[in-house]
């Protein structure tokens, strides 16, 4: 190299005092190794699916390497723990990025943290691709180097759903909607999405409220929406929250036409929390293991080989968020902080990458062109049923009782 | 909103008052007893919730029988604690210093939940999870009934101890005047190690009653912890009956608040009467008059 250890030194000590002027040097490690630097919450409210967006990243790495690695160098991971917080995922990429000197880096899990971090890479010309943060303030930061992983935004991962309610004969349609929301950007873009589109196409929303993410106890929020016997009920919600609220609702003797809530249903211990109680419930996914895109059946046999049970939406979207990197990487022809990361940039703003999750493309924000499906949990088990032309099973309306 | 919500949502705030109360009741002891902020009460909540929920996954049983193990277990882990770890700090910084020290506490746990059971949510599955009875045109869910049950159990077996017992004297005349109580031959040190695992014991229990009808996952107690504190001090540090009536009075708030505020304003409640505890009687409302000599 032909910096002098002195001056990398000096460099590095004015990176860390904030006197940031980002060259575009590659850097001092040189070990024919590429590193890519990752926060993800380990610990705290985004623990459970965290650990998910982890392992998606460490198969998707240890796939690769199987391969020959990308451009014929292994990968390494090199994998932070955010502890939930905003400050922690600010200081963990500054680190990576110019401590460590890391290559390339992937996103955190949730909105919450996406945002603090995209500026972050944002500020040192990162490109930043991210499994897990599509809510709509993420995309209205002006972003230049942000894509998204996954097949659809927040506020319209329900569309089908939405769609196929409002093309119901009139005499059949939901009449009434109660909408309830996690005040997070995720779970409350969904919501406040269907509910939009909802009051447009003439069905009258009797509640519509928000609640702190710390929240534990439902039965407050579960006797307003009771009260008002809406025939829709949605949930925007993380999970403790989506579970404690169907549960204040069962235990109230509320029954609705159709019961939607988000993220939740999709983790493999919902039904363990639930019991038959899941009977009828919806949720946007943007992933199945049963889909046909390419490389899934191949990525599913990979999980099922290391970790046993079978992929959710987060391992995918993991893995998804490292194909997409790895197809701009492979076709621009370098991996490395500089000059190289504005290419991989321009490179997948016009690309179309197929990935577990279906082929990616992307708009300028970074918000990608496709919808999610809808689920529904049917005899103990959860199945696609909406679009249908990717359904499993018959969509059931109304609910049977849960 | 017509009178069937509020009287329903009234009652659902005096099924959530109970709980706050017995939860709250072991945190003000220890201040009581030994001046000591426990900032990992709600973290051994937490455990107990843990334990609870590993009984009945792992045995079947009802999760209310774990209670036979928990509570003495945990009586005996907080007469270990309180003996080996906090009863070494020195008198002049006790407060403070139990801060710290019960927050290094409650990292551990929170950080041993996590690795023995990971950050999946669990919940416990009884057979009356969503049955309710009807009370009025109310609904009361039975399994929040069972818990208020609990709580109510909980809290009149924490005042016959105290009220009648040899030992609730020698506890409450440490907590009134410590010398005192040593001139009349008491050993407050024995009785502070026992005191401490008394409070330990009423999270067992409490726990429980919390495994019934929640989500837990290892993160909980840092959502319980504020409001618990917010509790004892309006109802004055060290005493458990203002705790109890402390606990009442804010859940049935937050609870009905919920109506005309909203979700996150009705949580406010907590902090709004914290403040206005300190502003206007920092011995807080009822009864307390320990905090007067900090």
């Amino acid at each position: 190299m032909w910096i002098r250890k002195g001056l990398t030194v000096a460099a590095a000590a004015a990176l860390a005092f904030g006197a940031v002027s980002c060259g575009s040097s590659p850097g001092g490690r040189d070990d024919g190794k590429v590193l890519i630097g990752i926060s993800i919450p380990l610990t705290g409210d985004f623990a459970e699916p965290g650990k998910s967006v982890e392992e998606g990243y460490r198969l998707w790495a240890e796939t690769i390497n199987g391969k020959g690695g990308l451009l014929g160098k292994q990968v390494e991971l090199k994998i932070l723990d955010d502890k939930s917080q905003a400050e922690a995922v600010v200081s963990d990429y500054e680190a990576l990025i110019a401590q460590d000197q890391v290559d390339l880096i992937f996103g955190p899990y949730s909105s919450r943290l996406v945002i603090p971090a995209a500026r972050v890479a944002e500020e040192y010309g990162m490109l930043f691709v991210e499994p897990a943060g599509n809510a709509a303030e993420v995309f209205e930061q002006g972003f230049q180097n942000l894509f998204y992983g996954g097949p659809s935004v927040a506020d319209t991962s329900f569309d089908h759903l939405v769609d196929h309610v409002l093309a119901m004969p009139e005499e059949q349609r939901p009449k009434t909607a109660a909408i309830v929301a996690m005040d997070d950007p995720f779970p409350k873009a969904t919501a406040h999405g269907v509910r939009d589109q909802l009051r447009d196409g003439g069905v009258e929303i009797v509640v519509d409220e928000l609640y702190p993410p710390n929240q534990t106890d439902f039965s407050g929020l579960a006797a307003k929406v009771a009260a008002s016997n809406a025939d829709i009920v949605i949930g925007g919600a993380a999970y403790q929250d989506a579970v404690n609220l169907i549960i204040g609702l069962q235990q109230l003797n509320y029954d609705p036409e159709i019961a939607g809530f988000t993220t939740a249903p999709t983790h493999p211990e919902f039904a363990k929390a639930l019991g038959a109680g899941t009977a009828g419930i919806l949720a946007p996914t943007s992933y199945s293991p049963d889909a046909r895109h390419e490389t899934n059946a191949e990525f599913v046999a990979a999980y099922e080989e290391k970790f046993g049970g079978r992929p959710n939406e987060d391992h995918a979207a993991a893995f998804a968020t490292g194909q997409v990197v790895a197809a701009a990487v492979e076709a621009v022809g370098c991996a490395e902080q500089g000059e190289c990361q504005q290419q991989l940039v321009d490179w997948l703003r016009n690309a179309e990458v197929p990935t577990v999750v279906g082929p990616l493309s992307w708009d300028d924000a970074g918000r990608p062109k496709s919808a999610s499906m809808v689920l529904q949990w049917q005899d103990g088990v959860s199945r696609i049923v909406l679009p249908a032309d990717a359904a499993e099973a018959e969509f059931i309306y109304p609910k049977p009782g849960w | 909103m017509d009178s069937t919500v509020v009287f329903q949502t009234v009652i659902l705030g005096v099924l959530l008052g109970g709980q706050y109360a017995l939860l709250a009741s072991g945190l003000t002891l220890y201040f009581g007893v030994m001046r000591v902020v426990m900032l990992a009460h709600a973290s051994f909540l937490v455990l107990a919730a843990y334990l609870a929920w590993w009984f009945t996954t792992s045995t079947g049983l009802d999760p209310m029988l774990s209670m036979a193990i928990t509570v003495p277990l945990f009586f005996g882990l907080g007469v270990v604690m309180q003996r080996i770890l906090l009863s070494r700090l020195r008198p002049a910084t006790l407060t403070m210093m139990s801060c710290l020290l019960t927050l290094a506490i409650a990292l551990v746990v929170e950080g041993v939940l996590g690795f023995l059971f990971t950050g999946v949510q669990r919940r416990v599955q009884v057979g009356y999870g969503s049955a309710q009875l009807n009370f009025f045109g109310a609904s009361i869910p039975v399994v929040k009934l069972v818990s208020f049950g609990l709580a109510v159990f909980g809290l009149a077996a924490l005042y016959f101890i105290l009220m009648k017992s040899s030992f609730g004297r020698s506890l409450r005349a440490t907590i009134q005047h410590k010398q005192a109580a040593q001139l009349v031959g008491i050993n407050t040190d024995r009785v502070a190690g026992h005191g401490f695992g008394l409070g330990l014991a009423t999270a067992a229990v409490g726990g429980t009653a919390l495994a019934l009808d929640a989500t837990i996952f290892p993160s909980l107690h840092w959502y319980w912890i504020g409001p618990l504190m917010a509790i004892i001090v309006v109802g004055g540090l060290g005493s458990v009956p203002g705790a109890a009536i402390a606990a009442m009075i804010l859940g049935i708030a937050t609870s009905v608040l919920q109506i005309p505020m909203g979700a996150t304003w009705a949580q406010t409640v907590f902090y709004l009467a914290l403040f206005a505890t300190l502003l206007f009687r920092p011995q807080g409302f009822f009864g307390g008059r320990l905090a007067q000599r900090f």
